[in-house]
């Protein structure tokens, strides 16, 4: 699912800069890409929500 | 090395911690006595007309300054009379002092509109003939004319008014106490700008106890060093000012501007260094990682994306050499930004919804506690109520404005009103709750809503300009809530004082407003302020109100959807590559807010993220300097606010001395 997620979104970033590059900039293909996008992130958090494993703290970042 | 996954639960948990000033355990205790109430209302009705003069006077009020004047002398009386005051107590009289003071504050639009219906302005734009009575009465009348607003040809504005004053308190306590408990309670997120007021008050009411802590030795260097900073930075220009055609300014204020030395190389760039350092303060609270990809994305904007790309592709078109940063801001924001910007903000409630929606779906299984991300179980004794209840009394609130703007533009498309009302409004409060969440302040807002909205409902009659609108944001009240948790105080108590402290400050504000109208017309020279600015903002106002009667605003024109569209997607596509290669989600709040924006005004802040990452956290320890920086940050503020008070004073006594040319 982590996978998949993560596949999903680096389609949608491809198709972003695709559209912004080869097509023109319009707003329909970047909508669609942002659609793409949606997906990705909304299965990146179910997955991080259900996803019961181990976690860290984040406090080391600040050390 | 791989980077290791850390959910965005466990991140904002962490942060949420390091934010709490007592790690989440506390008793909750009500900060309403008999003292702390006529305390709060003898300092603010004492305070209050000298608030309302002042504005008229001077254009500020100092109101700012007074709420921890009143804390502080209530400290000293408490030492003295061998008593003890609460925390609890403190945050309450804070809070109510402000609310008092600024009372007679929200009847300055009566007194404005009064001056405005008979301006030449409003009758040759052909607005003065046309205002509705709930807004004034009609020019001649004898309430405008003889000054009184006790008149009973007031009652009809004021009538209008109390009844949005009731259903306003109803929505908004209920619309914020929601927001709080989502963005608090279910996804803790860590309110970082909230323990700045909290450990202010709790300072403060350490001071009566018989043992002093770290605390006010800390808030006391934190005071000194606002009242030297803001004698510099306010004190020196608002002095001299008085004496002097000319003030001296030490710093040049608000900023020094390097826009012309950079556009050589970044032509479109901006850069002005905003010289308030008390900006670093501000820099020791927030959290490090957005601070420094704020600013990182800001240096990126302004001398690589905008003068490369943008600037490049003839995107940036309006720009012209030797512009400063206020018209390279601006058309920059035209050509470009301000459409991005809209998109931009619609990622920020987007990926919220992303975080937010999978926690509601597994509320129902988890056997999470209170205290806990995930969990809308409530700590015992905070005094909560039914979130069921509010929401009831929201709807109440909102459906009952809805139906007053109805009454008062019958015409007007009430799909339009009831869109802003239910979808709008619920939307645009949760975004703002979120900034405020993880940023400390507001990230969210459309430009031109109401223009926009008045073209698309092809409504064109003058009085929907006067006409209150239901797009509100309860976000920024969210904050509130949290800063009554962290200080302990039980929700009930600041609701009872609320409600009862109202009734007595909507009967003494208008009374107050009322003298002060009777003393001599405004404008006229006992006020110069409003002398001087108020027919500059009557002729803006006729300009505004009329800017859409040929249909046509070239200031609209420049919203593109392509470009709305990038601020959306890229936005999108940022968080998701941050969350693909496993950067804390940090990360993005600090782009997001620094995409676009003035590296320059961020100098401050990040020199004050820098010392305290590599200075004070390794002399004072991680959790010891979390604890002290709100303390400081609040003492800074109270001794800027008490400099900037009596400056004030200063000059308003020089007003009444000293005869001004004009």
């Amino acid at each position: 699912m982590e996978k998949l997620a993560s596949f999903i979104i680096i389609i949608g970033t491809i198709l972003w800069f695709v559209s912004v590059l080869f097509l023109g900039g319009s707003w329909q293909w970047q909508m669609f890409a942002a659609l793409i996008l949606t997906i990705g992130i909304f299965t990146a958090h179910f997955w991080e929500e259900f996803y019961e494993g181990k976690s860290k703290n984040t406090q080391d970042d600040d050390k | 090395m791989a980077r290791e996954r850390i959910s965005q639960a466990d991140e904002w948990q962490a942060w949420a911690k390091r934010y709490d000033i007592e790690g989440g355990i506390r008793t909750f205790e009500s900060g309403l006595t008999g003292k702390v109430f006529f305390g709060a209302l003898f300092v603010g009705l004492l305070m209050m007309p000298g608030s309302i003069y002042l504005s008229y006077v001077s254009g500020q009020s100092g109101a700012a300054a007074a709420p921890w004047v009143a804390v502080i002398l209530f400290t000293e009386l408490a030492r003295r009379s061998f008593t003890t005051a609460r925390r609890q107590e403190l945050y309450m009289l804070l809070s109510l002092t402000g609310a008092a003071v600024g009372s007679g504050m929200q009847y300055r639009s009566f007194i404005w509109y009064a001056y405005f219906v008979n301006t030449p302005q409003a009758a040759s734009y052909e607005i003065a003939d046309k205002m509705p009575a709930w807004v004034v009465p009609h020019g001649e009348s004898i309430g405008v004319l003889t000054r009184n607003l006790l008149h009973t040809d007031w009652l009809l504005p004021i009538g209008v008014f109390l009844l949005s004053k009731f259903l306003g308190t109803l929505r908004f306590v209920s619309g914020q106490y929601i927001l709080f408990r989502l963005t608090a309670d279910l996804e803790r997120l860590p309110y970082p700008m909230a323990p700045i007021t909290a450990q202010g008050a709790t300072a403060l009411a350490e001071t009566t106890g018989k043992q002093e802590t770290w605390r006010w030795q800390v808030f006391s260097i934190g005071s000194m060093a606002g009242l030297i900073w803001g004698f510099i930075y306010i004190g020196v220009p608002a002095l001299s000012g008085v004496m002097m055609s000319q003030p001296i300014q030490i710093l040049q204020i608000p900023w020094i501007d390097f826009t012309q030395s950079i556009e050589g190389f970044a032509p479109t760039g901006v850069f002005a260094l905003r010289t308030d350092f008390g900006q670093m303060l501000f820099g020791f609270v927030l959290p490090f990682p957005v601070v420094m990809s704020e600013f990182a994305t800001a240096v990126l904007s302004q001398f690589v994306l905008n003068p490369q790309i943008l600037y490049r592709n003839e995107i940036l078109h309006q720009w012209e050499p030797g512009l400063d940063v206020r018209a390279t801001g601006l058309f920059n924001d035209l050509d470009f930004w301000r459409s991005y910007g809209i998109g931009k903000t619609f990622t920020l409630g987007l990926v919220g919804m992303a975080a937010s929606i999978p926690m509601i779906f597994k509320l129902r299984s988890s056997k999470k506690k209170a205290g806990e991300r995930g969990s809308l179980a409530t700590p015992p004794n905070r005094g909560d109520f039914p979130l069921w209840l509010m929401g009831i009394l929201w709807l109440i609130g909102m459906g009952g404005f809805v139906w007053l703007i109805h009454w008062m533009v019958p015409n007007f498309p009430l799909s339009f009103l009831l869109g802003f009302a239910f979808v709008y409004t619920p939307l645009n409060s949760y975004i703002t709750a979120r900034t405020y969440g993880v940023l400390g302040r507001d990230l969210f807002e459309i430009p031109y809503l109401h223009e926009i909205t008045f073209i698309l409902s092809r409504y064109e009659e003058i009085d929907i300009w006067f006409a209150p609108f239901p797009d509100e944001d309860y976000g920024a009240g969210t904050q509130g809530w949290r800063v009554l948790e962290l200080t302990g105080t039980t929700f009930t108590s600041n609701l009872a004082a609320t409600l009862l402290i109202m009734p007595i400050l909507i009967v003494s504000g208008i009374v107050v407003q009322h003298f002060i109208w009777q003393i001599a017309p405004i404008p006229s020279a006992q006020y110069p302020f409003v002398q001087m600015m108020w027919p500059i903002n009557a002729t803006n106002e006729c300009l505004m109100k009329t800017s859409l009667r040929d249909g046509n605003s070239e200031i609209i024109q420049a919203i593109r959807g392509d470009y709305v569209a990038a601020g959306f997607t890229s936005n999108l596509a940022i968080y998701g590559l941050l969350w693909v290669f496993k950067f804390p989600s940090m990360w993005f709040y600090g782009i997001v807010g620094g995409i676009g924006a003035d590296p320059g005004s961020m100098i401050a802040r990040l020199l004050g993220a820098i010392i305290g990452r590599f200075y004070m956290i390794k002399r004072f320890g991680l959790k010891r300097w979390f604890m002290f920086n709100p303390v400081l940050a609040a003492g800074f503020a109270c001794g800027v606010g008490l400099i900037g008070m009596g400056t004030v004073a200063v000059a308003l006594v020089s007003k009444a001395v000293i005869v001004k040319p004009f």
